[in-house]
């Protein structure tokens, strides 16, 4: 059955349409991830212009964030004070990378940039967590049991030299403002760029860099991820139209749906084969990717219809 | 005196070749976009009627030719940068047709040479299209032409020498217009040229609308009219349907 998508201005298979949104719920609740960095993708295999992908996969996940932060708000998971300086951050990233979203759509090469940013992060996220989790693994036969270094030690020594430090009581810290703020920022940029909520940058980071208890964790990362990807929906409305909510919205009931039966699955499976399986599904979106840009491709041109607003009524 | 003969010799002219003659007609002359729209295939009909043509006794061709909104479109070539293919040239075509559409009885060259095709601009490559430059407008690359005619007939927006006008009999004819999904909205031409003997006899236009309507248009207006507040409806319902379908999804 298609579907006319009134700003991605195609047709499209309603059926295909949910059943990528199911598709990529299933692997987003089988490994605890978001899922944006899979979508996108996979959208623009589909045939939707990567701007459109970008743009349409901020609305969606903060549509698929809502249930999450409630239910960690709920259960005291959100420190709420973390979140706003992340926010902060991610509102003045995602408004950078949505200018050079505009710019670089301008100039004919925001497919190219959205293709590059993905080959690089999915190529260094998928690396290092098929290291770490393979690591893991063969330490797991062989019985070692690694010795986990006290909080304390596990800080690094530069980041308590930072200035303006600021006290999060919820996650029990005291560190400079000047960290989460860039991470947010960061985190916003990609967000922007890349149309993902940015948890497989942020969790790491505020695990390993902010050190920040494991229960307030996600909770947090997902009150940042809602607000920016919000503020990213508005300025790509505002900056290109590319912001198709209708796709957005027929993305929604699978990818719920999916990731009830993925969290499910994932449940059986070991945390360490897990994520090397994650880890290898990220290294071939991004190995696919990365050969669609080394290939020559069949049809060296394109063509971009300039329709300035009005004109196209 | 000068002016009531030049209207006398008008009348005279008009008289002798009546190209009011040529009738055609459209199944559907204002096509609606909606939630479903998958393309749409109209049918044009067409009689020659009293025009200074013979059906019985001579023959005749028809070329009819759909012509969509005009828009700027930009055509890029890729290159390879290092060990990548990037988009580096391009050229801008300040006007190109959005839709573009001959269809014939027979094929074209058959029909009349190319000069009477070129004098009444039909055909892709007698389009008066001209490219963007630093310089102004000059005559495009035909590199670039080219490809934006491959790239539009790809996507089923440039047809040529695919679509047969069919002869019913007795100065009727007809032909299907195919209007792919992602058709530009606008103000469609529908030009019918009847030919005989190479050169052309009889010419007549009609138009064609293509519309989003209801909600699909309301949206799209609302995207590029208002899009601040587009992106902030958007997040409310995006806000809104991700409550509800977490509600929904624990039961």
């Amino acid at each position: 059955m298609p579907l006319y998508l009134p700003i991605a201005e195609l047709s499209m298979n309603i059926f295909l349409v949910m059943g990528m949104g199911a598709l990529v719920g299933l692997l987003s609740g089988i490994f605890g991830v978001g899922g944006g960095f899979l979508m996108t993708p996979l959208l623009i295999f589909a045939g939707v212009p990567p701007a459109v992908a970008v743009a349409t996969q901020s609305n969606q996940i903060t549509a698929a964030s809502v249930s999450g932060v409630i239910a960690h708000w709920r259960r005291q998971g959100v420190d709420f004070k973390m979140g706003g300086v992340l926010i902060a951050g991610g509102g003045v990233g995602a408004f950078i990378g949505a200018e050079i979203f505009t710019i670089l759509r301008a100039q004919g090469q925001v497919d190219l940039m959205i293709s590059l940013a993905y080959v690089v992060f999915l190529g260094l996220i998928g690396g290092l967590m098929f290291w770490e989790s393979m690591r893991a693994i063969i330490r797991q036969r062989r019985g070692i049991v690694p010795p986990r270094k006290p909080r304390e030690e596990r800080h690094k020594a530069w980041i308590h030299a930072l200035p303006f430090k600021m006290r999060f009581r919820k996650s029990r810290l005291y560190i400079s403002v000047l960290l989460p703020l860039v991470i947010g920022f960061f985190v916003g940029v990609l967000s922007a760029i890349m149309g993902v909520g940015g948890g497989f940058v942020m969790v790491p980071a505020m695990i390993y860099l902010l050190n920040m208890p494991t229960n307030v964790v996600i909770g947090t990362s997902l009150l940042q991820i809602i607000f920016v990807t919000a503020l990213t929906t508005v300025f790509h409305s505002v900056n290109t139209q590319t912001v198709d909510i209708f796709l957005a919205i027929l993305l929604l009931p699978g990818a719920v749906i999916g990731a009830q039966f993925g969290v499910r699955i994932g449940m059986k499976l070991k945390a360490e084969q897990l994520r090397a399986l994650l880890a290898l599904m990220v290294l071939l979106v991004c190995a696919k990717m990365a050969v669609a840009l080394m290939v020559e491709p069949p049809e060296l041109y394109s063509v971009t219809d300039m329709d300035v607003m009005g004109e196209h009524n | 005196m000068i002016a009531r003969l030049a209207i006398f010799c008008g009348l005279l002219l008009g008289l002798a070749v009546p190209v009011n003659g040529l009738v055609t007609d459209l199944s559907n002359k204002r096509i609606e976009i909606r939630y479903s729209f998958s393309g749409a295939e109209l049918i044009l009909f067409g009689a020659v009627g009293s025009t200074n043509i013979d059906v019985r006794q001579d023959d005749y061709d028809v070329v009819i030719v759909v012509r969509g909104p005009e828009s700027a479109a930009v055509v890029r070539k890729k290159a390879k940068v290092g060990a990548i293919w990037v988009n580096q040239d391009n050229l801008r075509f300040p006007s190109a047709p959005g839709y573009y559409a001959v269809a014939a009885t027979r094929p074209l060259k058959e029909i009349a040479n190319p000069v009477a095709f070129a004098s009444y601009g039909i055909g892709f490559h007698n389009l008066p299209l001209v490219a963007e430059t630093g310089a102004g407008l000059a005559m495009p690359d035909p590199e670039f032409r080219d490809a934006l005619f491959r790239l539009r007939s790809n996507e089923g927006l440039y047809r040529q020498e695919r679509d047969e006008v069919a002869i019913i009999g007795q100065g009727l004819f007809r032909t299907n217009v195919h209007l792919p999904a992602n058709v530009p909205v606008g103000e469609f031409i529908v030009e019918t040229f009847i030919f005989q003997h190479g050169s052309m006899r009889s010419r007549n236009r009609i138009a064609l609308t293509v519309d989003k309507e209801g909600f699909e248009r309301a949206a799209y207006n609302f995207a590029h009219g208002y899009p601040f507040w587009y992106g902030i409806v958007a997040v409310f319902v995006a806000l809104g349907a991700g409550w509800l379908a977490g509600v929904l999804g624990r039961k």
